[in-house]
């Protein structure tokens, strides 16, 4: 039921972030990417197992039976930051890219003069 | 015997390492590079030399999972085949040390055609069908940059093209042949092997896999596709095409692709696949499907390119057409049942690759001299050049199959070949041996043309023709006295006295390319002493050149005036790619037009409709939850979301009112079906877990992010969405996620917002059209990824992966850490940590650098 509810918000945030990148102002669509990746963080973390306990152990190692997959949470977590790093950059590229051409209206960038 | 692993080793990677060393190499010896390659070329020769009088298969495991070998199977035909590649490559590399004086390009040219060497060897000794396979296409490979040697001139790069988008398609073919062979193996040999030769291989079992691929209906589909593939690389009618084009090579690479590499790969393949198609009881009169087939495939290729050889107007495509003309002799041998088949292919390869190596460097030292190669601009070279004179003739009368030279008894053979399965079945099969006289007449006529560029006068715009530097004189009439010597051979044999060796040495082939328990022949040549229908054949060949010879020049215009639109291959050819040129221009201007959202837009697009291609075409159900207590939070997850859409939406007062309205109707109704439809009591409703209403808020945020009205308002609902995240990693026992995640997204914050405030206050408005396209390329995609994680969570274990009960229980005891996920990164999969850092601090690097150029700008 959970899982339910996870794709429907899964799918419209991957609307949303699609959404997003069609648009022709630089940040929104530096807000879609950041949106899309953050969406399929989510995604993987649950793919993991659902129903085991957090993947830190007690005292000498006991209680490594029932825990989550440390796998997914270790590949995720080198996600988040990976992301956070190209947001930075895409950010700071935004920024030259206005005092560049003087514009971050995607349509002139791409040499399309008008709005059609 | 069995051959050494370790010869067959080295022989295959030798002109590979030699390759690799050129350049270094290079940068000693200069141009003298030529004598190491050659000096390479010459130690593989004498590799080959130790593997004579062995036979059999040796194999090194390559992919032990699939069955995949590096193996290799020693026996007359593979050693045929290596010992042209190699002994005619130290006279195509000594050669190439006069010739390509002064050229550009010579360190890649030298590492090119050692690799190409290496690659043919590799051709002729691979029995296993993926190694052959690898060859096979490295051949192909190879070939495509020394065709496009002069990598500036359009014609080298047209006719590179052309050589590598036939011959690899026709590669293509050949590999589903190939797969198609494995999988019918299972059946024949019990368990599916790719083993050509050998031990436990499908050669050994032909009669097993013939019966196999006709209960499977699959003989003639696998005889067509190894038939297109050879026929692509062995230049058969119609994809001869390449061939005449890859002249544009320096002469050296002529003269060696179209002697004993790359074109002698396909015939190599019909004659080895010939013992697995052939019965061992055909005969002449049987006439099966290989020989109606391969057969009538090459009588067709040998008459058609050798009329197409007499219109050539340069020398070079006088000899690149004979060479597919001969070809075809060779394959229709092979086509033929019986030893006389057999006969004709293994002695054809041996003389063909003899007089057209030698005639190929003849045409590079009349070009390199003369300074032309048109055949009506050259005559009477004979004075000045009186040894290359010479070397031509015992070579083109070869070509020609005038007794006693060496051509004459390949020859002989296919007649005679063509003449039983002729007079065998009879009626119309008799046209077998006529279209053999006609095609040969043909052959008669140009071999004669080339030689008479030696004889007769002398026009007087050709100046003072200089002689060849010895490098270049040398191995033409090596190669020359090798087809004067098999020449002799014939008049000796003919005394009895027969040339042992060499008889021997061509019976081992035939031996290769018979069908096990095909009835023993030893292998004999001489020259006809009773007159027999194939004597008669050569006398008939012979007398209509003769008398055709006068007229030469009027049959040469003639062709040519038939030789327009569709009747040529070529217009063929030359119509598709520029119909596809323009098409293939077309879509990259409508795909990638320089504007983000359209690369977006076919991205977006493509991911959607190709995932939901697939999901419809494996048929994936998608679970969706069936009791009825299960749509409450999603009901109530709806009226959130759209809830959302009012709050942030700029409608007007009186429609948020209506809407909200209706809301909180609808949410009481959904409450009240709850309460008493369901029988739930509200506490049970305040169990729904609270993932379900964190997920909701994020969603609004994320509905709230793209309805922004400014950059600020933007970035502090994606904040929201960001601690949205967090938390739902904290609710799904994921506590160092949520650490990270708290502090990159307070970290991005802070970076949008340092950034926004540099940027304008642009927020681009578009026309509903577009809007409307991208929300339905959204919604699609939005589509796509619930269903995704719909079937993909339903298909997810309940039980624990063994990956991370292993993690989880090494974590201690090997790392000394309580927190697996931590000992992953720093210990167990260090090394993607390193990576992960190494990206971030380039972005790092990047950033400055960016900065930084503020101060300089780019462009000063």
């Amino acid at each position: 039921m959970t899982e339910f509810v996870l794709a429907l918000v899964l799918g419209l945030l991957f609307a949303l972030g699609t959404f997003l990148v069609l648009r022709r102002d630089v940040v929104r669509v530096v807000w879609g990417v950041s949106i899309i990746s953050q969406a399929a963080n989510v995604y993987l973390v649950t793919m993991g197992l659902l129903d085991g306990s957090v993947p830190v152990l007690e005292g000498h190692g006991e209680g490594a039976g029932a825990v989550t997959d440390p796998l997914v949470q270790a590949l995720v977590l080198t996600a988040i930051v990976i992301g956070f790093g190209t947001t930075a950059f895409a950010l700071v590229l935004t920024y030259r890219v206005y005092e560049e051409h003087g514009t971050i209206d995607l349509l002139e960038l791409g040499g399309e003069t008008d709005g059609n | 015997m069995t051959p050494d692993l370790w010869v067959l080793l080295a022989l295959v990677g030798l002109p590979f390492l030699g390759a690799a060393a050129v350049p270094l190499v290079y940068r000693i010896l200069g141009e003298r590079t030529a004598y190491f390659a050659a000096l390479v070329a010459l130690a593989c020769l004498g590799l080959v030399g130790l593997l004579y009088g062995t036979e059999g298969a040796q194999s090194v495991d390559w992919v032990p999972a699939l069955g995949i070998e590096l193996r290799f199977y020693v026996d007359g035909l593979a050693l045929l085949i290596a010992t042209l590649a190699s002994g005619v490559g130290v006279c195509i590399l000594t050669y190439s040390g006069g010739y390509m004086h002064g050229e550009p390009g010579q360190p890649k040219y030298y590492a090119t055609l050692l690799a190409f060497m290496g690659s043919m060897l590799g051709v002729a000794l691979a029995a296993d069908l993926i190694t052959l396979f690898l060859f096979w296409e490295l051949t192909s490979l190879t070939s495509f940059l020394l065709i496009g040697h002069y990598t500036t001139e359009s014609s080298s790069q047209y006719a590179a093209r052309k050589s590598m988008l036939i011959t690899v398609a026709g590669g293509l073919f050949m590999l589903v042949g190939f797969v198609l062979l494995h999988a019918v193996s299972a059946d024949a040999l019990g368990s599916a092997t790719w083993a050509l030769a050998g031990e436990g291989s499908m050669l050994e079992n032909a009669g097993a896999m013939r019966e196999a691929l006709e209960s499977e209906g699959l003989f003639v589909v696998v005889l067509a596709l190894l038939g297109i593939g050879a026929a692509a690389k062995s230049a058969q009618v119609p994809l001869h095409i390449w061939l005449p084009n890859a002249m544009e090579a320096p002469t050296p690479v002529s003269a060696f692709l179209h002697s004993a590499t790359m074109v002698k790969a396909g015939v190599y393949l019909v004659g080895r696949m010939r013992p697995l198609f052939l019965p061992a009881d055909a005969h002449p009169g049987s006439l099966e499907l290989w020989t109606l087939g391969f057969a009538a495939l090459g009588l067709l290729t040998m008459t058609v390119t050798a009329i197409l050889a007499v219109a050539a107007t340069d020398i070079k495509e006088l000899l690149a057409y004979s060479t597919a003309s001969h070809l075809g002799l060779i394959i229709a041998g092979f086509g033929f049942a019986g030893h006389l088949g057999a006969e004709t292919g293994a002695f054809h390869i041996l003389n063909h690759a003899l007089f057209k190596a030698t005639l190929f460097l003849v045409a590079g030292i009349v070009a390199h001299e003369a300074g032309t190669r048109k055949i009506s601009e050259l005559g009477g070279l004979r004075e000045d050049l009186p040894i290359t004179a010479g070397i031509a003739a015992i070579a083109s009368l070869g070509m020609a199959g005038v007794p006693p030279f060496n051509g004459f008894y390949s020859k002989e053979f296919l007649f005679h070949a063509a003449w039983e399965t002729g007079a065998a079945s009879g009626g119309l099969y008799y046209l077998i041996p006529v279209v053999a006289v006609f095609g040969s007449v043909f052959t008669f006529l140009y071999s004669i043309r080339f030689l008479m560029l030696f004889f007769g006068e002398k026009p007087d715009e050709l100046g003072h023709v200089h002689s060849p530097p010895v490098a270049m004189l040398a191995p033409p009439a090596l190669l020359a006295a090798l087809a004067a010597v098999v020449g002799i051979g014939g008049i000796t044999g003919t005394f009895d006295v027969p040339l042992g060796p060499l008889e021997e040495f061509v019976g081992s082939v035939m031996h290769a390319v018979e069908p096990a328990g095909a009835e023993e022949t030893s292998f004999h040549y001489y020259l006809p002493t009773t007159v027999t229908p194939w004597a008669i054949m050569s006398a008939l060949t012979i007398a209509f050149g003769a008398a055709l010879y006068p007229q030469y020049g009027r049959l040469h215009d003639g062709i040519r005036s038939l030789l327009r639109g569709p009747v040529r291959a070529n217009w063929w050819y030359d119509t598709a790619t520029e119909e596809l040129n323009p098409t293939s221009t077309a879509v990259r201007d409508r795909v990638q037009n320089g504007l983000l959202r359209t690369y977006a837009t076919w991205v977006a697009a493509a991911f959607a409709v190709l995932t939901f291609a697939g999901y419809v075409g494996a048929s994936v159900d998608v679970p969706v939850p069936q009791e009825p207590a299960t749509y409450l939070p999603l009901a109530l997850t709806a009226v959130v979301l759209v809830a959302s859409v009012t709050v942030f939406g700029d409608l007007s007062l009186r429609v948020a009112t209506t809407v909200a309205g209706v809301l909180s109707v609808l949410a009481l109704g959904i409450f009240a079906w709850a309460i008493f439809g369901l029988g739930l009591t509200p506490a049970e409703l305040a169990t729904q877990p609270p993932v379900v209403f964190v997920l909701a808020l994020a969603a609004v945020a994320g509905i709230a992010v793209s309805r922004a009205p400014s950059h600020i308002a933007g970035v502090l609902t994606l904040s929201i969405l960001g601690f949205m995240v967090a938390i739902f990693y904290i609710l799904r026992d994921a506590p160092d996620l949520a650490l990270t995640q708290l502090v990159v997204e307070t970290l991005v914050l802070v970076i949008f917002l340092l950034v926004l405030d540099k940027l304008p206050a642009f927020y681009g408005g578009w026309d509903r059209g577009r809007m409307a396209r991208d929300g339905v390329l959204s919604l699609a995609v939005g589509a796509v990824v619930t269903t995704t994680v719909l079937v993909t969570t339903a298909a997810s274990p309940n039980e624990e992966s063994v990956i991370a009960r292993g993690l989880a229980e090494a974590s201690y005891p090997e790392a000394g850490g309580n927190n697996i996920v931590n000992v992953i990164l720093v210990d167990f999969r260090a090394f993607d940590t390193m990576g992960e850092i190494a990206v971030v601090s380039m972005a790092a690097l990047s950033i400055v650098t960016l900065i930084a150029l503020r101060e300089r700008g780019e462009t000063r």
